[in-house]
């Protein structure tokens, strides 16, 4: 017999803040059990970042730090290696929205990669700035209305989106970096196994792990969760594919 | 200890390295370079951290993650990219994180350029930052305040948990004189009550500056500020020169006011009662020393290298107690003592027929 329970990196009486059918929450709950299974609370220090992801630590029961909007892989470069200073070995993750990563921080967040910063990402891409109302971020797909792009988005406008892991991948630093859905219960389970192979790696030391989840976000979508959900596997999957982009244990 | 030939960007590097800095974070700019170099050959060496940032954006934020653990940070720049440093200290100041920032300042507005300058005394000790907040701005004037007002930085960012900036300028930055590399003079101050080093036996914390409670944010913020009223009572610090009778005060901070002292020596010997009143501490700015001496006073001169911007503080202290008057240039080559003389005989000539 299975017995599920709330993982013990989430704080106790703590309520999701989350919109309805948003994946943030499983997201965040994935994220607490590879803590717990790989037993990192006592050692972690998580760095929040802004939009919707902020609070993390009002949901998270390990030391938070808030970045400022796009630098949380900086922030996280100056834990990590403020505690290797003091010869301590901490598992720092960041927990970013796609508009923090690949927008705002692009910079932050690529050069972290490219040093091979000993850190891990997860970035939530959701195709849009949810928490100001769903306006056109870096990951706003061509023809995907929002409230900065009515018509939808188009090339003369707004150019191209970004396909952040595989941009990541590229980057020599990188140990692991891949993109995974929440859509079903086989694509939990995978962005499990990918959460915890990035925080493996870190603990290795590879360098630099990153994971892009595809999430829903009903809310500024229009849709309901089921068709958000839907969205993800039928349209979203065609342009942002889910898979590995790189793994050093088997490039 | 013996005195040795030291450049000020040299001297900052040092004093950080004496007093236990184990994290610098800097991306190069002119004329603070030497301090970035000297230091990356130092710190890698014995294992302490040491990242050539992307950005200053970067440098900054990765200052703020690396104080949150309790470390002693730095970062260096000038003036253009102290500017992108501006939203990383708003946000340390709010969340309490102890980071000294060194600012050699260089020319302005914008880009500006590599010569001197005193322009950032208002992004300094105003912030350039969003929300209420101020920080703490330490003003060197020699080589060996670069060493002493360095210690006093991580001190004081340790004791209030509040970003420091020590502004210097290029000129000091360049410039190499004699001085001593004293020891650290300062106690060490215990941090494993706030710092973020994993929730082991303890609760885990938290540190962020968004509050979606307004009355918790007001709390917050009130709290600030009774940690700035404490700084204002304790560490005004400030420099006299002969103002024990002083009719006349000149006043000036950093390296101006080594060329200050010259215009006193000038005028004591016409007979002049003449002083000078130099701010260690640009905030607190010591308004209540540099009232009492202007009640005594005719005249209180300001001198600075810039359009006037610690002489609206001057004003504040000396009310309606003196005349105040401003002898300034922006950028370059610093008043020369016959430019001060010649702006200074037209302020003094009424009162003072003998000059």
């Amino acid at each position: 017999m299975q017995v599920f329970s709330v993982p013990k990196s989430i704080k106790q009486n703590s309520n999701f803040t989350f919109c309805s059918g948003c994946d943030h929450g499983v997201a965040i709950k994935l994220v607490a059990q590879t803590i717990d299974e790989l037993n990192l609370q006592d050692e972690t220090i998580a760095i929040a970042s802004s939009g919707c992801s902020v609070l993390l630590y009002d949901f998270l029961d390990v030391d938070c730090l808030e970045a400022p909007h796009g630098r949380a892989c900086a922030v996280a470069t100056g834990v990590k290696r403020a505690h290797k200073a003091m010869g301590n070995n901490k598992f720092v993750f960041t927990y970013q929205g796609d508009g923090d990563f690949a927008s705002i921080g692009l910079a932050e967040s690529m050069h972290s990669a490219l040093r091979g910063e000993n850190i891990t990402a997860i970035c939530i891409n959701n195709t849009n700035y949810g928490m100001t109302g769903g306006q056109l971020g870096p990951t706003t797909a061509l023809g995907q209305i929002t409230t900065t792009s009515p018509k939808g988005r188009n090339i003369e406008y707004h150019g191209f989106p970004i396909k952040t892991a595989e941009q990541i991948a590229l980057c020599d630093g990188v140990s692991y970096s891949a993109r995974v859905a929440l859509y079903d219960i086989k694509n939990i389970i995978n962005a499990k196994n990918s959460i915890k192979k990035a925080f493996e790696y870190q603990k290795k030391g590879l360098g630099f792990s990153f994971v892009e989840i595809l999430s829903s976000c009903p809310t500024n979508w229009k849709l309901s969760p089921k068709k958000s959900h839907e969205k993800i596997k039928n349209e979203l999957t065609n342009i942002y594919p889910l898979g590995v982009f790189k793994d050093i244990n088997n490039d | 200890m013996n005195k040795e030939l030291l450049k000020g960007n040299i001297a900052i590097a040092k004093a950080a390295l004496n007093c236990g800095c184990n994290c610098y974070f800097g991306y190069p700019i002119t004329p603070q370079t030497e301090i970035g170099e000297y230091l990356s050959k130092q710190m890698p060496a014995n294992k302490l951290a040491y990242v050539c940032a992307e950005s200053e954006i970067a440098a900054i934020n990765m200052a703020l993650g690396a104080a949150s653990t309790g470390a002693k940070v730095m970062t260096s720049s000038s003036s253009c990219a102290v500017s992108l440093m501006q939203e990383a200290i708003s946000y340390a100041s709010s969340d309490e994180l102890p980071i000294v920032i060194v600012n050699v300042m260089r020319a302005g507005p914008g880009q500006g350029y590599i010569f001197p300058s005193q322009g950032d005394y208002n992004q300094a000790t105003i912030g350039g930052g969003n929300g209420d907040y101020k920080t703490i701005v330490l003003s060197p004037s020699s080589v060996q305040e670069c060493i002493d007002l360095t210690y006093r930085a991580f001190y004081l960012a340790q004791k209030y948990r509040t970003p420091v900036i020590l502004l210097a300028d290029g000129l000091l930055g360049q410039m190499a004189e004699a001085a001593e590399l004293t020891e650290n003079p300062y106690p060490e101050i215990d941090n494993s009550n706030w710092r973020l080093d994993g929730a082991k036996n303890r609760p885990s914390r938290e540190i962020h500056s968004l509050e979606p409670d307004q009355n918790k944010l007001n709390r917050h913020i009130v709290k600030l500020y009774q940690k700035y009223s404490a700084i204002e009572q304790n560490e005004c610090d400030y420099e006299e020169y002969k103002t024990q009778d002083a009719e006349v005060i000149i006043t000036a901070f950093g390296t101006m006011a080594r060329y200050a002292k010259a215009l006193c020596n000038h005028y004591r010997n016409k007979g002049v009662k003449i002083g000078l009143f130099r701010p260690k501490t640009l905030y607190p700015f010591p308004y209540k020393r540099l009232n009492e001496l202007s009640q005594k006073a005719k005249i209180v001169i300001d001198i600075e290298m810039n359009m006037g911007q610690m002489l609206k503080d001057v004003r504040l202290a000396v009310l309606s107690n003196a005349q105040v008057a401003f002898i300034g240039k922006p950028v370059g080559d610093w008043l020369r003592e016959e430019e001060m003389i010649n702006a200074a005989n037209n302020i003094l000539k009424e009162r003072y027929a003998s000059i």
